[in-house]
Formats: C-alpha cells, structure tokens, sequence
C-alpha cells in the first residue's frame, strides 16, 4: 500500500513541476509551446545517462535542469524569430526533433531508451517525499513570480508585445527568460523521473506528452498557479480512479479541452473566480 | 539514376502532403486557425473508403464516399466547433482543435480497434509500372494524378469563376469582400468542404498505398502539413503546394544522408526550423 | 545648443514608394515641434523610424548625440524617447491604473533579474495614481480601458508614455478621432508638457491646434522637408500652401 502511495505521489509531483513549468512559458508569458515534453526529455536522457556513468542523483538532477534550460533558451531564440502563429508549429517540431534524433543515437539506446538506471539511495516513500518538496517548491517560485515585477511585466508580454515594447519592456530578454526557466523546470521533472521509473523510453516524451501536460495547464487556467496544481493532481488521479477511466484517458483529456475552451476559456481558476464572484454577489444582495 | 528516383518517390510524397496542406492553408488563410483536426480528417477519409471498399466491393464507391463524409465532417468542425470561438485569442480554437483531434483519433481506436484494418481487395499497391527505369506502383501514380487534378481544378475554379474570385477576395481582404457582396460565411463553408475533401482522399490513397488504415494514421502526416503551411508562409496557397513538393524531396534524400541521426520524420522538421531560423517569414512569405 | 534628436537624411521606401526620401532636422530640448504635411508625406514613417519600429533603408537617427539608428525601440524609449500610437494599445487585460503602472516601474522591469527581485508595486502605484490625477483620469483608474471612451484612451496612452519619464515625447495624432472639446483638452495637456521637462514632437492633422501650440513647425511632403521654421512664418509660404491645396 504504501509502494502505491509512493508511486502516486511521485507521479502527481512529477506532472505538477511539469505543468506548472509549462505555465511559465504558455500562462505567464503567452507563448504557446506544443513541445515541451522534449524538455522533459532532454532532462531524463540527461539525467540517465550521466547516472550510468556513476554520477549521484546529487549532480544529475543540476544537470538536467541545467542541460534542458539551455537549449530551451536556444529554442527560445525561435520564439524571437517568428511570428505567433509559427511559434506552435515550430515548437511542435521540436519535439518530433528530439525524439528523431534520440531514437537513432546508439548510445542513448535508440528505440530501446535507457535502462537499468541506478537507484536513487532513497527508499520510494522518501524518494516521493524530496519529489514532493521539489514540487512545493516549484509552485512557490510561481507564485513569486506571478506577484514580482517579473510576473506583472508577463502580464504585459502576453497582452501585447508592440505596447510592451513601446513601454521600454525588453521583450526578447523577458521570452528567453521565460523559456529559459519553464524548460529547465521541466528538465527538473525529467530529471526527477529517472529515479523513479528507473528506465526510460524515448515515446515517453511524444506528442501526446506535450498535449497531455498542455492539458493540464489549459483545464486548470492558463496562468493560474492553483488552478494548475489543482487539475494536475485530479487529471493525474483520473485514470487511478477507475478501469474504464484509465482506458480512456486520452478520450477524457480531448473532451475536456474541447468543453473548457469552448465554455469556459480560463480553466478551472476561470470557473471558481466567477463562482465565487457570483456567491459573493449573492451574499451581499442577501439582507 | 538513383539520384532521379529518389526525386521522383520524394513528389510523389510530396503531392500527398500537399493534399493535406492545402486544406489547412485555406483554413488558417480565412480563420487564422491552426487546424489540428484536420488529421482526424485525413484518417476518417482513409477509414470511410477502407470500411466501404471491404463492406461492397467497390473501391470507387469507397473513396467517394471518403470525400463526401470527410466534406461533411470539416463542415461540422467549422459550424459547431471554431464558428461559436471566432472572436477568441487564436489560442482558444487551437486548443480546442487538438482536443476534437484526439476525440476523433480515440473514436476510430474504439469504432476500428487499435490494431487497423487492410484492403480485402488491393491489386494497386504492388502493381508497379516502369517509367525510364523508375519504379512506381499504381497508388503512387493515382496519387500524383489525383493530386495534380484537384489542385489544378482548384486553380481554375478560384480563378475563372465568380464563387471562386470571391473566395480569393476574402481571404486577401474579409471586410472589402463584404462589401462587395461576397458572403463570408458561405465562403468558409466552400473552404471546409473542399479542403476537407480532399484530406479525405489523401487519407483513402495512403491507406491504400500502406494497404493499411489505422487509427493515429492522420498524426505525422498533419503535423508534417502543418510544418508545410508554416515554411510556405501561412495561408499562401502557391507557397504551400512549393513547400509540400520540396518537403517531400527533402526528406527523400535526408532519409538516405541523414539516416544515421534522425528518423524520418524529424527531417521534415529539422528542415522548417533551419529554414525558419534563416527566413522568419518562411520559404516564400514576404517579411 | 546641441539637439535633442537629430534625423540626417533618412530614406525608407515600401516596395519602391519612397516613404522617407532624405529627411533632415532636428529638435532643440525644451522645444514644442509640430511636424506636419499632407496625406501621404511620409510623418508617421518619419515617426515610427524615430520610435525604432521601422529601420530606415539607410540615414542616421541621433538621440541626445548617441546613434540609436540600430537600437530596438525598448532600449530607445529607456534612454528617454517615448511615444504614443495613433491608434491606441492600451493592455486590455489591465486596469487603466496598471497600464501606467507598468511604465511607471520602468526601473523594476529594466531586465528581468531586476523584474524578479522587485515585489513592491506601492511605489508605482502612486505615481501612476498622481499622473492619472494630473491627466483627468483618477476616477477611471480601476475600470477596464475597454470602458473607457476614445477620448479617455488617448489620454492614457499620453499618461501611460509620461510615467516612462521621457525627455523626447514623440507624439502620433494625439487628437485625431476626438471630438472638438476632447480635442481641446487634450491639446492643453500636451502643450503643458515641456513644462515638465519635456520636449514633444507632434505629428498632427489638426493645423488649428497645430498653430495654437507649436514653437516650430517641419513640413513634411514627399518623404522630405518641404518648410521649417515658426509657425506663422511657414504656413504663409507658398510652397507650402500649394502643397496642402494639392497641386505639387
């Protein structure tokens, strides 16, 4: 039992640093990336890799954030490159790029992914645990950042980049950063992954990845760091909840972007500010 | 000569996605959507005519019936789908695209089964002519035809007849269009209808020149088109049909030199964001 | 006196229509310069090169005896150059107090390190609160610029380039769209700016409010300098009456 609830909260606490990143770049900055499981799996190789050769959990995950940081700042130079509408399709092709390459390089055990990764000195419950602390502190940097100056000038970013400019805002810089940070949080959470999977294969980190950790931050509220961690963690137990739900997961997810775009563009956070909007209003009409 | 055949096999492909690209550069030209759901589209027109082809007996009825029900299909995107979201941030109907996309992919998976469904009856796909020494097999030829034909009709129908003309004028200028007299709505609806169309035919010829139809068949292949529609500028229909052709041949010889590095379909996308990295605006767009 | 900002012969041409075709002046500091000129003389061009949001084909552009001709707009305006558009881009996603606000901490957002380790926006706040006062809007400050009526935008986006403690305003069209009366209040707001310290360049249709404010004028025909000089002095040239009656 206890294995189960390690093994939950390892993977609830994974998916938050992943959704949670992602909302750096797409909710705070509004830039759309449909790649960012290239990011994660940029992190994990590194990672993986790094500990086969014998180097402690200590440096490799520094390393995959590291590792994915950096080229998510190099694919942030794209961003500044193309226009909007480019930015999706291009960081699309990101992610089909890392995996065509990963999948013919030998030494990263092409189709096979990487196995036998050593294990991380923790037993799973504590291993979960230094998993959770990374995702408690990943949702505090958020947070941080959405109430600084950095978070505001985001704000501005996503609004509309020509006021932003016109405003003295160095658009490029903020974008990169942006990038920069989402991407090697995600490098973070590949990073994390490695231990606890203990072997990794490159369809892990696919398109469907990417959507599914787009959904997460879409269904919760582009930009809200609540709404994220909350529908992070019931999307993650969705499939836990039952046989049938597991199944059809992938169904599950294309439904609910379809019905929360459609009905309800700002997610979960959208739907509770005016639920409490309203309740509020209600209160005070009430003698 | 191999030299040539490689060229040749590389149109060939290249005519494919070029029957998918356009749809969406039509789409995206009007709407300025990212439709995702076009590969839903292709795979749904691949499944009508194999499902047809197998029920009847007669493959001519089958790809009829592809291009009709994946007309209809488009059409009911458009109306139910992307019509209520037009005055949304490009951001909204995009996301909603890729959740009709996996609801329509997770259909055929429940409908067809995972594991596909072959032609009962399929001569085509290995019967080979000899043209000066270049193999090609009846489905590559009929694609090539089939491509050449809609794409050449399609020309001729925007620029000889009035709904045509109309049509073009709207895409250039929506509001002048209007004025003009030219029904907005009724040109989005000839745009679903055509460029659906004819993703259903390319589906219903991939699927027979694989001899094999399933579920996430539509994926790379739209997400190829949608590199497509990006290198050749967004919404230009001529940029489009050239980048498809050098996509096609790009990736025919980058399969043989680049073999050892990346896949397949990483080349595709390799080759847009090299170009992307070079021209922002694209292969042909102007800046 | 040395100039504020110096133009020297800039050329821009879209797809072979010259735009800007060897336009040269400069602008004192302190001064109230209108540049003005028929449909089609090339001001917004000239202007929009001045803001960095176009690249001249070739020419220099000097601000405060530093070539900017290469700089992004951003690094201009930090150096003291802003702008206003003339179709209005307020953040509709903002209160009309946090769009000045934003340019109010121009200090906090100078680079994103700065951005992140800045939380206090108290400071901001009340010098946007002030400048909304100054410009009539204190009671607009929590509505949604959506709500503001055209007039009341045009004034933020005049508030909002204030706040970015600018030495140059370029101004674009400031009264255009307004009616008489917001016209006239918006002319009286502009024309107190040099008092603060700062030196407007107005691109302006309007030639009553024009001639009311101005020090100079530069007018502009062809993508070129056709007249500069006082105001009275210029408008009675004939070159430039022919050019307004259209018959160059």
């Amino acid at each position: 039992m206890s294995g189960y609830v390690a093994s939950l909260l390892s993977v609830i606490g994974i998916n938050m640093i992943l959704a949670l990143s992602l909302n750096i770049i797409t909710g705070f900055c509004g830039q759309v990336s449909l790649g960012h499981a290239a990011f994660y799996g940029i992190g994990a190789y590194t990672a993986a890799y790094l500990s086969k050769l014998g180097v402690p959990l200590l440096l490799t995950l520094p390393a995959a954030t590291a590792m994915a940081g950096l080229i998510g700042a190099v694919v942030g130079l794209t961003s500044l490159r193309v226009r909007h509408d480019f930015l999706a399709v291009t960081t699309m092709g990101i992610g089909f790029v890392f995996l065509g390459f990963v999948r013919k390089q030998k030494w990263l055990g092409a189709e096979l992914g990487i196995s036998g990764i050593p294990a991380s000195g923790l037993d799973p419950l504590a291993y979960a645990l230094l998993i959770a602390v990374a995702a408690a502190a990943v949702i505090a940097f958020s947070l941080w950042i959405k109430q600084s100056w950095m978070g505001f000038t985001f704000d501005a970013v996503a609004d509309d980049e020509d006021a932003a400019l016109t405003v003295g805002v160095n658009v490029p810089a903020y974008k990169l950063t942006a990038f920069g940070i989402g991407t090697a949080l995600a490098g973070l959470a590949g990073g994390l992954y490695v231990y606890f999977a203990r072997i990794i294969l490159p369809d892990t980190f696919d398109f469907v990845q990417s959507i599914a950790i787009l959904t997460m931050v879409v269904i919760g509220g582009t930009g809200s760091v609540w709404g994220v961690v909350a529908s992070t963690v019931a999307l993650t137990l969705l499939p836990e909840a039952s046989r049938a739900a597991s199944d059809y997961r992938l169904l599950i997810f294309g439904t609910m972007l379809i019905l929360v775009m459609r009905f309800s563009p700002g997610g979960l956070a959208g739907m509770a500010r005016s639920f409490l909007g309203s309740y509020r209003a209600r209160r005070r009409a009430a003698p | 000569m191999y030299f040539v055949e490689l060229a040749v096999k590389g149109l060939v492909y290249g005519c494919m996605y070029a029957m998918m690209a356009v749809g969406l550069a039509l789409v995206y030209g009007l709407l300025r959507i990212l439709h995702i759901a076009h590969a839903g589209v292709f795979a749904l027109g691949a499944f009508m005519a194999v499902v047809v082809a197998n029920a009847t007996g007669s493959l001519a009825l089958g790809f009829a019936l592809a291009m009709v029900v994946s007309a209809i299909a488009g059409v009911a995107i458009y109306r139910f789908a992307y019509q209520p979201l037009l005055g949304h941030a490009a951001f909204v109907p995009m996301i909603v695209s890729i959740g009709i996309f996996i609801v329509m992919q997770e259909g055929f998976r429940m409908l067809f089964g995972a594991y596909g469904i072959a032609f009962d009856h399929n001569p085509y796909y290995t019967a080979t002519v000899d043209l000066a020494g270049i193999r090609l097999n009846d489905v590559e030829i009929a694609m090539v035809v089939a491509a050449t034909v809609l794409l050449v009709g399609f020309g001729l129908f925007a620029s000889l007849t009035r709904a045509g003309i109309g049509w073009r004028a709207t895409v250039s200028d929506p509001q002048m269009a209007t004025s003009f007299g030219v029904d907005p709505v009724r040109v989005r609806y000839l745009n679903f209808i055509f460029g659906s169309g004819l993703a259903g035919i390319a589906g219903a010829l991939v699927g027979l020149l694989n001899n094999y139809v399933e579920p996430t068949m539509g994926g790379l292949v739209s997400y190829k088109a949608l590199a497509i529609i990006v290198l050749g500028g967004l919404g230009s229909v001529r940029g489009t049909l050239i980048a498809s052709l050098t996509l096609g041949v790009v990736e025919s010889y980058g399969t043989i030199y680049l073999a050892d590095i990346f896949d397949r379909d990483a080349i595709g996308f390799l080759f847009l964001i090299v170009v992307l990295m070079v021209r922002p605006q694209g292969l042909l767009g102007r800046g | 006196m040395t100039a504020l900002l110096r133009i020297d012969d800039l050329h821009k041409s879209f797809g072979g229509v010259a735009a800007a075709n060897g336009a040269s002046f400069a602008v004192d500091a302190g001064e109230f310069l209108a540049l003005i000129g028929p449909n089609g003389a090339g001001k917004t061009t000239a202007l929009r090169l001045m803001a960095g949001l176009l690249q001249p084909d070739s020419g220099r552009i000097f601000f405060d005896d530093r070539d900017v001709t290469s700089l992004p707009t951003h690094a201009r305006v930090r150096l003291g150059l802003g702008f206003t558009h003339q179709i209005v881009r307020p953040f509709y996603s903002f209160s009309t107090i946090e769009n000045v606000m934003i340019a109010a901490g121009h200090r906090q957002t100078e680079s994103p390190w700065r951005a992140l380790t800045a939380r206090s926006r108290q400071a901001a706040r009340e010098r946007a609160a002030a400048i909304l006062a100054r410009i009539g809007l204190a009671g607009q400050a929590d509505q949604s610029p959506r709500a503001l009526p055209l007039g009341q935008r045009k004034r933020l986006e005049v508030a909002r380039a204030i706040a970015l403690d600018p030495r140059l305003l370029l101004l674009d069209e400031p009264l255009a769209g307004l009616s008489s009366a917001e016209a006239a209040t918006m002319a009286d707001l502009i024309r107190a700016l040099p008092q603060s310290g700062i030196t407007v360049v107005l691109v302006e249709h309007n030639l009553g409010e024009v001639l009311r404010v101005a020090d100079r004028i530069v007018v502009l025909d062809g993508g070129g300098v056709l007249a500069d000089g006082v105001p009275a002095e210029v408008m009675a040239r004939a070159e430039v009456r022919q050019a307004y009656t259209g018959t160059s």
